[in-house]
């Protein structure tokens, strides 16, 4: 069975919405079924379209799968800016060091 | 006004909803669904879902809350069954739904092989969840699988049954791999790529029908009379617009689908149509063309909405697609075409390059395999239609960004270089 733990999705207006979150699904899925908006995924998760950004300043270090090479050069041409706490939030898997969790979503996806 | 009244309820369908609201409309939106299942994204059917990376909750396209939240009126199970014109109204099993402007959002259908046998259990075509359910399940349980027709979907099942270590041929009656939708180069890496993790080809192959025994499936024959045993079998031979209701109203077409113009309008007022059912000359194609994918279907029903709306952009978007393999992610921008000048980035047999394809020394068409930043790059590249530095280009270490020649440098090009 998939435990579940809580993520927090900041708007761009700075408002934070927290929300359940199933291990095992990606962070990009989680918005998508609690229905927050800001989360495009275009692509569905194949790590494509880079619109699912998200920024990962409150996460804390070494929580985070690793980034792949190939998401590292998606994010350069992310629609909007590329912070060093930026990710593709399709790549990031939910596990239980993820609870309380902050994820800022950016200005832009396309 | 009166309701938008949307049919088809996938990637071109919901997009157009959504955007129509973003765009300001005021009255009722339905969206009619032909399917019983929540809205969902179509590529993972032969990928992720199919491999059991994900379930059906982690593919659905939006949150079923926010159709009632954007008070959209999303009808799963109903299908439009006739429209009428002239009165201005759509027919489903709940009666008549009139609307002030219509949306074709009905998509492509997998077009199937008039075999015999095809109709036997174990023969599947793949398009829907409901498919891709079936054909899971079928999965687990085979030994054998043939994959009748070597395109994207074929390929993509085809590493999906070796990854999970099934015996696995590729039917492909061409003498080589996606030849009508990739340069050989590409296609050439994919065979061997394939080759390596033990899938088998037969090409120039022509099936001759199916052979079951007590109603299932035991061998693909072949027109040379041989026989390959199989438990299952994919007929991934393309896909045919969904015509069905379109073909009644008289609605101009072109390309094998509805046409459209780059606002989406169909030849009749009040009607438009969008994603794989439409024909289009996109400004980035030589021809008019039926574009199968997710890009083309959310770009198509986001300039819609806004032409519904009063706005008047029109579509401009450089046409891309992707497909995944094992682990290779291939992406194309822009549309090649036979005759283009290609440049190689990157040797293939390192498993990352990238080919360009140049007409009058500007990039048309870059199909990447696992470079990335290639493809989001010549996205720009080619919608802006700059002459490029060739030399530059075929240095794989040379960020693509660079390889524009200088005089035609503009500032957003510099400052899009790393
Ligand atoms: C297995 C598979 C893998 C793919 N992989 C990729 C990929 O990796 N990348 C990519 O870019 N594209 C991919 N594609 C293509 C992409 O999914 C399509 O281009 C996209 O789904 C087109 O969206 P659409 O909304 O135009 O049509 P569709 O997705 O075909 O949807 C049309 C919908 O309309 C419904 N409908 C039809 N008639 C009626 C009616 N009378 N009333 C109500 N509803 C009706 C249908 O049931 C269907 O749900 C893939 C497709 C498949 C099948
Ligand atoms: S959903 Fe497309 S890159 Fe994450």
């Amino acid at each position: 069975m998939s435990e579940s733990v809580t993520i927090i999705f900041e708007k761009r207006d700075g408002e934070r919405i927290e929300v359940a979150a199933r291990t095992g699904a990606s962070v990009m899925e989680t918005a998508v079924v609690n229905n927050v908006a800001g989360i495009e995924a275009e692509c569905g998760g194949s790590c494509i379209c880079a619109t699912c950004h998200v920024y990962c300043d409150h996460v804390a270090d070494g929580v985070l799968d690793e980034m792949s090479p190939i998401e590292d050069d998606m994010l350069d041409l992310a629609a909007a800016e590329r912070r060093p706490s930026s990710r593709l939030s399709c790549q990031i898997r939910v596990g239980p060091a993820l609870d309380r969790a902050v994820f800022v979503i950016p200005e832009a996806q396309f | 006004m009166g309701a938008a009244v949307i049919v088809g309820a996938s990637h071109a369908g919901v997009q157009a909803a959504l955007s129509l609201r973003q765009s300001g409309w005021q009255d009722e939106i339905v969206l009619f669904s032909a399917e019983t299942d929540h809205p969902y994204h179509r590529p993972p059917l032969s990928k992720a879902f199919l491999a059991g990376e994900k379930d059906a909750g982690q593919i659905l396209l939006r949150s079923p809350d926010l159709y009632r939240d954007q008070q959209i009126d999303l009808r799963l199970g109903e299908p439009v069954e006739a429209i009428d014109r002239a009165g201005r109204f759509v027919t489903s099993k709940s009666g008549r739904q009139p609307y002030s402007t219509l949306l074709l959002a009905t998509g492509s259908r997998a077009r199937r092989l008039a075999a015999p046998g095809a109709d036997l259990d174990g023969v599947f075509t793949l398009r829907s969840l409901r498919d891709s359910r079936a054909i899971k399940d079928a999965l687990a349980a085979a030994g054998s699988v043939v994959i009748v027709g070597g395109g994207f979907i074929g390929l993509e099942v085809a590493s999906t049954s070796a990854k999970l270590g099934r015996k696995t041929t590729v039917l492909e009656a061409l003498p080589t791999l996606l030849s009508r939708a990739l340069p050989p180069a590409v296609g050439d890496f994919l065979r061997s790529y394939h080759e390596g993790k033990g899938v088998r080809f037969r090409f120039g192959a022509q099936v001759a029908g199916f052979e079951g025994e007590g109603g299932r499936l035991r061998a693909v024959r072949l027109a040379d009379g041989s026989t390959i045993a199989a438990d299952m079998a994919l007929v991934g031979i393309g896909g045919e617009a969904d015509l069905d209701l379109a073909k009644d109203l008289g609605l101009r077409l072109s390309a094998g689908g509805i046409e459209v113009d780059a606002h989406g309008r169909t030849s009749a007022e009040g009607i438009y149509a969008m994603g794989d059912v439409a024909g289009f000359q996109n400004a980035f194609a030589p021809a008019s063309m039926r574009l199968e994918s997710v890009q083309n279907a959310v770009d198509q029903a986001k300039a819609a909405a806004a032409h519904i709306c009063g706005g008047d952009a029109g579509l401009t978007a450089v046409p891309w697609f992707w497909t995944d393999q094992y682990d290779l992610k291939v992406q194309m921008a822009g549309i090649g075409r036979p005759g283009a000048v290609e440049i190689l980035r990157g040797d293939p047999s390192t498993g990352a390059f990238t080919l360009l394809q140049l007409v009058d020394g500007r990039l048309i068409a870059a199909h990447s395999v696992n470079r990335a930043a290639d493809h989001m790059m010549a996205r720009r590249l080619i919608a802006e239609r700059v002459p490029i530095d060739v030399a530059a280009a075929a240095d794989a270490a040379t960020p693509l960004a660079k390889a524009v020649l200088a005089e035609a440098t503009t500032s957003r090009m510099a400052t899009a270089g790393p």
